[in-house]
């Protein structure tokens, strides 16, 4: 272990690519992190959820006279009380034939899933609001559940949602290449069918609001552990200001002022995104607009934003974990949004457990049959995939199940030289919780097609490595484009990591191994998996999801130098555990040449910070976020060493910068400071307050933004005793560009490779044939430990292509990588093709023939 | 069921208890956890509550020298005891040996689990100043991290076995020298 980098140190050695420890630690390691439970402003009230127990039912009646007369109970609201505050909730990003549901805040009529919030109890303390929830009343008339998509499709089923095509709320079909030439060309077809279940995110830190209320001007803010928190703000605005549009047109009317900026503000944007737009597919709101007007309610939620006085400022401060889900806004957080603003009083909520299991968001519910085209030399031809998701009731906002079909519609050839590509979706409505992107949000593609080549593979006779290495595009065939559009180029160098990875293997030790292991009883195997991710892609990734997405695919950020000197960097990330402030702090004082400790960064407040309609999420954080930070620290520098070089009287080109001081190349003795700088460039300029150097900037990333690819390789015990696997070896291969600090970005591998394993062999959402569901609790969901999560080695690779910065996002990866990697490994081990996501000890005796 | 104001009053407890040094004297209601009282009563946040059942380990503190989960434990069975929490382990913004640890090794992403794995560790190096991979691995089950796969905090632990031991010799080579 190394432990001679600290932020002490100044940019003489250059930061960026060191293991420089973490500014965060300064306050979460002696206990003064602040997350949003800790902050409890003086007489906050406490919101409490009813929520249905039922997966699918009527609400009759609902009788909250008790308690309303609970101790301590301030006010309680039923669910028909909360949608009179507040709009229904439209579909934000409409997917060309999805039918996205439009939904109430609160449950009044209809439940839909467990846990479905039928009204809220506001009280002085949490447990006296949990108190009075035991207290209300609901009669429910049971309506028949819908379980699994098989009960769905069926005509027989209860619809869920009365405009949907039954419970299809879509149906769509991608065609890239001859799909049908190819399938008749190839001399083998593999066709495979896989099933994965029900997974959930899980932050160790569950999510939560406080919507406290200035009581002088009666302006909300909003202290909330949200990963996009200008989402959060825009949607919060828009679903409490629940009015006609006559009057919102009225209020616009007379406003002069807002008036005048919208008018401005709308110019500019269509004048800056008049292409992107011209390339928006009308076809995406079809679907919608067949089945309901949610063009109505966008309407009445745009025109009520355009009359609105006020917005609620969003703040997040430190938040524990998200992986996906604190992206989305929940019925609950805009509930306690409505109640604060109609009751002027500050309310919190605080998700418990027990809720963010059930309602807090859940993903990868999914059914695959997946067919590939191949020759018996192992040349791929083509790739056909019917695919249903299993969506749950609500669907998620701003994204929800339907992005999934989208990406896997880009993403499935994978980094594969495929010459056609067919895809089916059907994403199909059933009583359960809500889906959520999830860490990888696509990542099944990656599984199954990474597990039905080593079908393939068994079944021509060639080993997994050398099917892969056969098909994989490499140096001799980039740049190319893959078959669903995206440009590829030098750092799509998914070939590179499996090489290594297979250089990494010693296979003739594995074999001993495997006949080592069947002497215990046990059994080896070994699985590989590659993928390639775009972080953040090329240029024509985002209109390869789907036309016009380009448009919002940039990165807001601005760099300040202070008077005192001091420098002030503004992102519009929400970091949630991945290391922001340490990361950005070491690329900014690299720019600036100054110690990372004369840096600050500031994140999450949007009455400071740049908007964004992501904040993090995507895996943006490194090549786009610390990219706009790069590229405004790069013109303020500019901007200092002009002053510098005038006090100094030299030629700005002559400028040189080195622990903190600025000189003429050479002569390090006789330099200025930043302070210096700052007050000579403040008197010059007659600045009175604020910022001395600024500059805001729009980052689109630069050159062909780029690839992150990885091979993982699994290895493991198998013991056919008690079915256990323990994983004696992981590997990851990867290539994210440049490192800024390796062990954040190992940090990252692992933890993503640690769900992975948590997903194939411990955690499942368990809803019975009822869909009532079994998995509340921790007892029920398990995480895995320090036990069961192994060592993982991480081997990095740097493909540089001399873009600016050049560093690749790396968030994802480990999550898309490990499922496949141990579901081939698993199969290796016991010599059968291993068909599903799940394999706990049972089904691993089951798939042994041990147990029957 | 529904109480009175005077019913509830009448059931509040009045619970001592020494807290990171501190001695306290609080009246609190008998269903209370400890890991409230030490939160909103106390503003000791740096205790986390992450699952509120038991399993997550994000709570622990030291109740007399042991590990114990603070979400499960009623305050008023903490009467007459002794805690520790995470913010009784630093001295001010100096960190203890095992926060500097974990700080080297970067132990951490979120943090939100740190408190409870620094407690356990404290825990488990009291009892077993030199513990093996796998007896860390198994000491630390008690306490779920969703975002490290768990390798940085083991090496933490393994750091803060160097820095405590090198410590002790430290220490105890100067008992020898001043002739103790
Ligand atoms: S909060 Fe106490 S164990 Fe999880
Ligand atoms: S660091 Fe996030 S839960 Fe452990």
């Amino acid at each position: 272990m190394t432990f001679e980098a600290t932020n002490a140190q100044t940019s003489g050695l250059g930061f960026t690519g060191q293991s420089v420890k973490r500014v965060e630690d300064d306050r979460f390691l002696v206990g003064e992190g602040r997350f949003v439970a800790d902050i409890n402003p003086e007489g906050v009230l406490h919101a409490a959820f009813v929520r249905s127990p039922y997966p699918h039912a009527r609400v009759t009646r609902i009788d909250v006279s008790t308690a309303r007369r609970m101790p301590g109970v301030v006010r309680v609201f039923t669910g028909s009380e909360i949608n009179e505050l507040t709009n229904r909730v439209p579909p934000l990003a409409s997917i060309k034939g999805v039918y996205s549901p439009l939904y109430t805040i609160m449950s009044d009529d209809v439940v839909r899933h467990v846990g479905d919030p039928v009204a809220v109890v506001i009280a002085e303390s949490r447990p006296l609001a949990e108190d009075a929830v035991e207290q209300v009343v609901v009669d429910y008339d049971p309506l028949e559940p819908v379980p699994d998509v098989d009960r769905a499709v069926e005509p027989s089923a209860a619809q869920i949602w009365p405009k949907a095509d039954g419970n299809v709320l879509a149906d769509t079909t991608d065609t890239f290449g001859d799909i049908n030439d190819a399938f008749t060309k190839a001399e083998v077809v593999v066709t495979e069918r896989f099933d994965s279940h029900r997974l959930t995110n899980q932050p160790m830190e569950t999510k939560g609001i406080l919507a406290e209320v200035d009581p002088a001007t009666r302006h909300l803010t909003l202290h909330s552990t949200t990963q996009a928190p200008n989402v959060l703000r825009w949607i919060a605005a828009g679903i409490t200001v629940n009015q006609g549009p006559g009057r919102s047109l009225r209020q616009f009317a007379v406003n002069k002022k807002r008036r005048k900026a919208f008018v401005g503000a709308a110019r500019e944007f269509l004048k800056d995104q008049r292409e992107e737009l011209r390339k928006q597919d009308p076809a995406a709101m079809k679907t919608q607009r067949k089945a309901e007007n949610a063009m109505g309610t966008l309407m009445r939620m745009g025109l009520g934003l355009l009359a609105a006085d006020d917005f609620p400022t969003v703040k997040t401060a430190d938040i524990g974990g998200g992986f996906g889900c604190k992206g989305a806004v929940t019925r609950e957080e805009l509930t306690v949004v409505a109640v604060a603003k109609t009751m002027g009083r500050s309310v919190q909520w605080i998700e418990d457990r027990v809720e963010n299991l059930t309602n807090g968001g859940q993903a990868r519910e999914e059914r695959f049959t997946l067919s590939l085209a191949l020759d018996r030399d192992g040349t791929f031809h083509g790739l056909r995939c019917d695919a249903v998701i299993d969506h749950g009731a609500y669907p998620g906002f701003p994204f929800g199940a339907a992005i999934t079909s989208l990406m896997w519609k880009v993403y499935m050839p994978g980094p594969y030289d495929f010459k056609a590509f067919h895809l089916e979706t059907r994403i199909v409505a059933t009583n359960k919780g809500t889906v959520v992107p999830y860490r990888g949000p696509w990542a099944h593609e990656t599984w199954v097609r990474e597990r039905l080549i080593d079908i393939a593979a068994e079944k021509i006779g060639m080993t997994p490595g050398d099917l892969r290495r056969k098909n994989m595009i490499g140096d001799d065939k980039l740049p190319m484009s893959m078959i669903t559009g995206p440009d590829l180029d030098a750092t799509m160098s998914a070939k590179k990591t499996l090489e290594r990875a297979l250089e990494l293997i010693d296979m003739d030790q594995l074999d001993r191994d495997k006949a080592d292991a069947k002497q215990r009883g046990h059994r080896i195997g070994l699985g590989l998996a590659t993928y390639h991710e775009a972080a953040p892609g090329p240029p024509n990734f985002g209109d390869s999801l789907q036309p016009g997405n380009a448009m919002l695919l940039f990165e807001d950020g601005r760099a300040t130098v202070e008077e005192d000197g001091r420098i002030v960097m503004y992102t519009a990330q929400s970091p949630h555990g991945q290391s922001h402030q340490t990361t950005y702090a070491q690329v900014v004082a690299d720019e600036f040449g100054v110690a990372m400790d004369d840096v600050d960064i500031v994140w999450g407040d949007t009455d400071r910070t740049p908007f964004s309609v992501i904040g993090t999420g995507g895996s943006r954080g490194a090549p786009m976020g610390a990219g706009v930070m790069r590229s405004t620290a790069r013109e303020v520098r500019r901007q200092v060493v002009s002053v510098a070089a005038d006090m100094l009287e030299a030629n700005p080109d002559d400028i040189e910068i080195s622990d903190g001081t600025i000189h003429v190349a050479g002569v390090p003795a006789r330099g200025v400071s930043y302070a210096d700088v700052a007050a000579k460039a403040k008197s010059e300029k007659g600045i009175t307050s604020g910022p001395v150097f600024e500059h805001v900037d729009r980052y689109t990333g630069t050159g062909n933004g780029g690839w992150s690819v990885a091979t993982h390789v699994a290895v493991v015990d198998i013991d056919l005793e008690t079915g256990f696997v323990t994983i004696p070896r992981y590997l990851v291969v990867e290539d994210c560009g440049r490192i800024i600090n390796p062990a954040i970005v190992d940090g990252q591998v692992r933890g993503g490779v640690a769900q992975g394993i948590g997903a194939v062999f411990y955690e499942k959402m368990n809803y019975d044939e009822s869909a009532n569901l079994a998995s509340t609790t921790y007892m029920d969901y398990l995480i895995p430990t320090a036990m069961e999560i192994p060592a993982i080695e991480v081997d990095h690779m740097e493909t540089i292509t001399g873009g600016d910065g050049d560093s690749r996002g790396t968030g994802e990866g480990g999550m898309i990588g490990a499922p496949p990697a141990l579901g081939n490994a698993v199969s290796d081990a016991l010599g059968v093709q291993v068909t599903e996501l799940y394999l706990p000890p049972h089904r691993i005796l089951e798939l042994a023939g041990v147990l029957g | 069921m529904t109480h009175t104001s005077e019913e509830l009053a009448a059931m509040i407890v009045s619970v001592s208890m020494t807290v990171n040094g501190n001695a306290t004297t609080l009246d609190v209601d008998p269903r209370c956890s400890l890991a409230d009282t030490l939160r909103d009563s106390l503003g000791l946040t740096g205790t986390h509550l992450g699952c509120e059942h038991g399993v997550c380990g994000a709570c622990t503190v030291l109740v007399g020298g042991e590990p114990a989960r603070s979400c499960l434990m009623l305050t008023a069975q903490a009467d007459g005891c002794e805690i520790v929490t995470i913010e009784g382990l630093s001295d001010g913004d100096t960190r203890s040996p095992i926060q500097e640890a974990m700080y080297q090794a970067m132990s951490f992403q979120c943090a939100f689990c740190s408190p409870g794995f620094i407690m356990s560790t404290v825990a488990l190096l009291a009892e077993n100043p030199n513990p093996t991979e796998r007896e860390i691995r198994e000491e630390l089950s008690g306490n779920l991290c969703r975002c490290t796969g768990y390798q940085s905090i083991v090496a933490g632990v393994e750091t803060a076995v160097e820095i405590l031991s090198s410590q002790n010799i430290l220490s105890s080579q100067n008992k020898e020298r001043s002739g103790q």
